[in-house]
């Protein structure tokens, strides 16, 4: 009798998860392992031949001086991570105490993680505009003779693209970094003003420690998106000037969509998934020495 | 109080765009009403279609160009001619998606007839695929002798999988009193070189004496390339020929020395509409083809003050007898092999190349074939502005140049490979020998990989 139940509570579970797991299934673990068995092909998407090659693509792969650069590229572009979370946490700060306007700045701060992607990019070229861009402008009338060209040279571009991604990422980050502000017990704050302790050393020895999950959480999601991300650098600079913006999943993009050689396509789409694991293997390995909940 | 307040505010907002959403989806099929009735004796066509035979044979037919700039009125013109047989033309943006979606949708079999290409190295592909009908079974057209020499460059181990039907021309677009003001003659055949000086002199100011439209950028290597081989006898890389070098450095020139030309990085990051900063007067030359005029008849957007001169392309050859130039001939338009109804596609096409494609010429496009009237799509490109251009000068790039033509056959991979090797260079990052060094090196490696 009881057994009985039991069963119908398990049968009930797998009837209500069914839905989702057949989605995940058929969108997502199927052409997974389609991919995975690509890997060993030379699949071209126009081609109907379809050849078993083995591991050719994998040596390629490694002979790939692109991958390399590609890879130099997603790691100088992951560095624009870190530098939105801390600086989320210090917006967040500052609009978390009683200032003026502090609603209009939090909405302002987030408007461009809900800004079209599009759009956003051809603001961005507008601004950063080597001649006739205000940035540059701006440089020039504080006295900065040989502006940096942003966008237009092969030394800076990715750092004009990380630029980009910490303003569109600093509102997100912000916005989860107030709800977890929220949480830190004034009775703490009090006290260790109390004690007589300075403001920096409340954020620093106080505050950020107790938000040290959310800084964990948001580290994570983060750098996740970013290295999946490409439509943000497809729409600005399609890789360029040169190859110095193409990072690892633009590669993949162009090699699939562009040469249609979904072998290498999906070689490359892998390489790119383990090093999404190892990054976040990593930081699970890490968070034990700073995360602290 | 409060909540009950949001939740109907709420509950009116989903409300609201519930409606909203019955209204657009009425609107959208009002609108595709509209669009089939377009000329308004399709619907009654269809009717006694059916009423007196079978059912009419539907074709569906895939271009780059927009509806409203000549492929509607094509197709609205034979469907009327034709009741037996419909044509449905579908636009497909010339990009990476736009072919990506041409190319799906014939590979799931979703009813593509008929469809134009822009370059080989997308035909390729689909010929590959068996996605290109092999035009050389039908004798009662000869292609060859319709289209003239030029028609050659579209052919693929002799045969044709396509009909190329426009004239298309590149040139460099000139500004004819700029010219004038200078003392300097329009040129029917010059070297970079020649060109280089032009711009010098041309210069005004901070501005620029040539831009270029990034897509025909790269076609004086191409034009050398074509002439001499992409690959040496021994089958290994001719990007290092010598005349690329020329081009690099003749180029760099004129952007870091000359600074006539703008350096291409700015070029490229701003996305520089070369088509606007030449109608307004402010660059006096513009490499570019013949979807220029698409722009210079539009006096709306961009209203013009000055007769617009052509000249060809400038050789980086010494002899014009070792040179060629791109064009001649472009819309290369297939038949699905897929398809059902393929000749009846024939029929279309044979149509469209022999004068059908006359509303094209308002875009540019004008009939390749010698049995078109050219003269009437000449009149109807240049619309009411024939004042505005210089005749002579259009007639000679258009029609009159005898300069042999290429068409770019290159594999996108060596295409994207070989840009991002010239734009390290023009943006000083490396040095010429290192980029022709580079280019050699991964094209060696592209043919290795692809023998």
């Amino acid at each position: 009798m009881n057994n009985n139940w039991m069963r119908r509570q398990r049968m009930l579970g797998y009837v209500f998860i069914g839905p989702s797991m057949l989605g995940v299934l058929l969108f997502f673990l199927i052409p997974a392992a389609y991919s995975l068995g690509l890997m060993f092909t030379d699949y071209k998407l126009m081609n109907p031949n379809v050849k078993f090659v083995g591991l050719d693509n994998i040596v390629r792969l490694l002979k790939d001086d692109m991958f390399y650069k590609s890879m130099k590229n997603t790691a100088l572009f992951l560095l624009a991570v870190p530098v939105s979370v801390v600086l989320g946490f210090l917006v967040a700060v500052v609009l978390n105490q009683k200032i003026y306007l502090k609603k209009l700045l939090r909405g302002l701060y987030f408007m461009p993680y809900i800004t079209s992607g599009v759009a956003v990019a051809f603001v961005w070229m507008l601004l950063f505009h080597p001649k006739q861009g205000p940035i540059n402008g701006l440089l020039r009338s504080i006295g900065v003779d040989n502006p940096p060209g942003w966008l237009s040279t092969t030394t800076s571009s990715m750092f004009a693209i990380d630029i980009i991604w910490i303003w569109f990422l600093l509102g997100y980050n912000m916005i989860i970094y107030l709800a977890a502000l929220q949480e830190v017990s004034q009775e703490l704050l009090e006290a260790a003003k109390m004690d007589g302790a300075r403001p920096g050393q409340i954020l620093r020895s106080i505050i950020w420690p107790l938000v040290s999950p959310t800084t964990f959480l948001l580290l994570i999601t983060g750098l996740i998106m970013t290295i999946k991300t490409f439509g943000i650098i497809q729409a600005i600079t399609q890789g360029g000037p040169g190859s110095s913006t193409t990072i690892l999943s633009l590669y993949v993009y162009q090699n699939a969509f562009r040469y249609y050689d979904m072998g290498y396509a999906s070689t490359l789409s892998w390489a790119l998934f383990i090093v999404i694991l190892i990054i976040t293997a990593l930081q699970w390995v890490g968070q034990k020495r700073w995360v602290h909940y | 109080m409060r909540k009950k307040g949001l939740f109907t505010g709420m509950a009116s907002l989903v409300l609201a765009m519930g409606v909203m959403a019955g209204c657009s989806s009425e609107n959208g099929s009002n609108g595709n009403n509209g669009g089939s009735a377009g000329s308004p004796n399709t619907g009654s066509e269809t009717k006694t279609n059916t009423a007196a035979a079978a059912d009419p044979v539907k074709l569906t037919m895939w271009g780059g160009v927009p509806p409203e700039a000549g492929p509607q009125a094509v197709v609205d013109a034979w469907n009327a001619e034709h009741p037996d047989i419909q044509i449905e033309y579908v636009r497909y943006v010339n990009d990476d998606e736009g072919n990506l979606k041409l190319d799906t949708a014939m590979m799931t079999g979703q009813g593509v007839d008929l469809y134009v290409n822009y370059t080989l190295t997308q035909t390729q592909k689909r010929i590959d695929a068996g996605l290109a009908a092999d035009l050389s079974q039908y004798s009662d057209y000869n292609i060859d002798e319709k289209m003239g020499a030029d028609a050659s460059g579209w052919k693929i181990d002799g045969k044709f999988y396509g009909v190329p039907t426009t004239k298309s021309a590149f040139f460099v677009a000139l500004n004819k009193e700029a010219l004038d003001a200078a003392g300097l003659p329009i040129p029917k055949d010059w070297t970079w070189d020649e060109l280089r000086d032009y711009a010098k002199k041309l210069k005004d100011g901070d501005g620029y004496g040539f831009i270029q439209h990034t897509e025909p950028y790269v076609d004086p290597i191409d034009s050398v390339l074509s002439k001499n081989g992409y690959t040496k006898a021994d089958g290994s890389s001719n990007l290092d020929h010598l005349q690329v070098k020329q081009w690099l450095e003749t180029l760099n020139g004129m952007m870091q020395d000359d600074k006539t030309t703008p350096p291409l990085g700015e070029q490229l990051t701003s996305k520089m509409p070369v088509e606007q900063e030449f109608l307004s007067g402010k660059a006096p030359m513009l490499n570019i083809g013949a979807w220029l005029l698409r722009s210079s008849n539009n006096f709306t957007d961009f209203p013009r003050d000055f007769t617009i001169a052509f000249a060809p392309v400038p050789r980086l050859a010494a002899n014009q007898a070792d040179y060629m130039t791109r064009g001649g001939l472009g819309d290369y338009i297939s038949i699905n092999a897929k398809s059902k109804h393929q000749s009846e596609a024939w029929e279309f096409l044979k149509w469209y190349a022999d004068g059908g494609m006359a509303p094209m010429a308002v875009g540019g496009r004008l009939p390749a074939s010698k049995d078109a009237d050219q003269q009437a799509a000449l009149d109807s490109m240049l619309g009411g502005k024939a004042d505005t251009y210089d005749k002579d000068s259009l007639m000679y790039v258009m029609f009159e140049n005898p300069t042999p033509s290429f068409v770019r056959n290159l594999p996108q991979e060596v295409m994207d490979m070989r840009q991002q090797e010239y734009e390290k260079y023009f943006l000083g990052e490396q040095s010429a020998d290192d980029t022709l060094a580079a280019m050699v090196k991964r094209h060696n490696e592209y043919l290795q990989q692809n023998k």
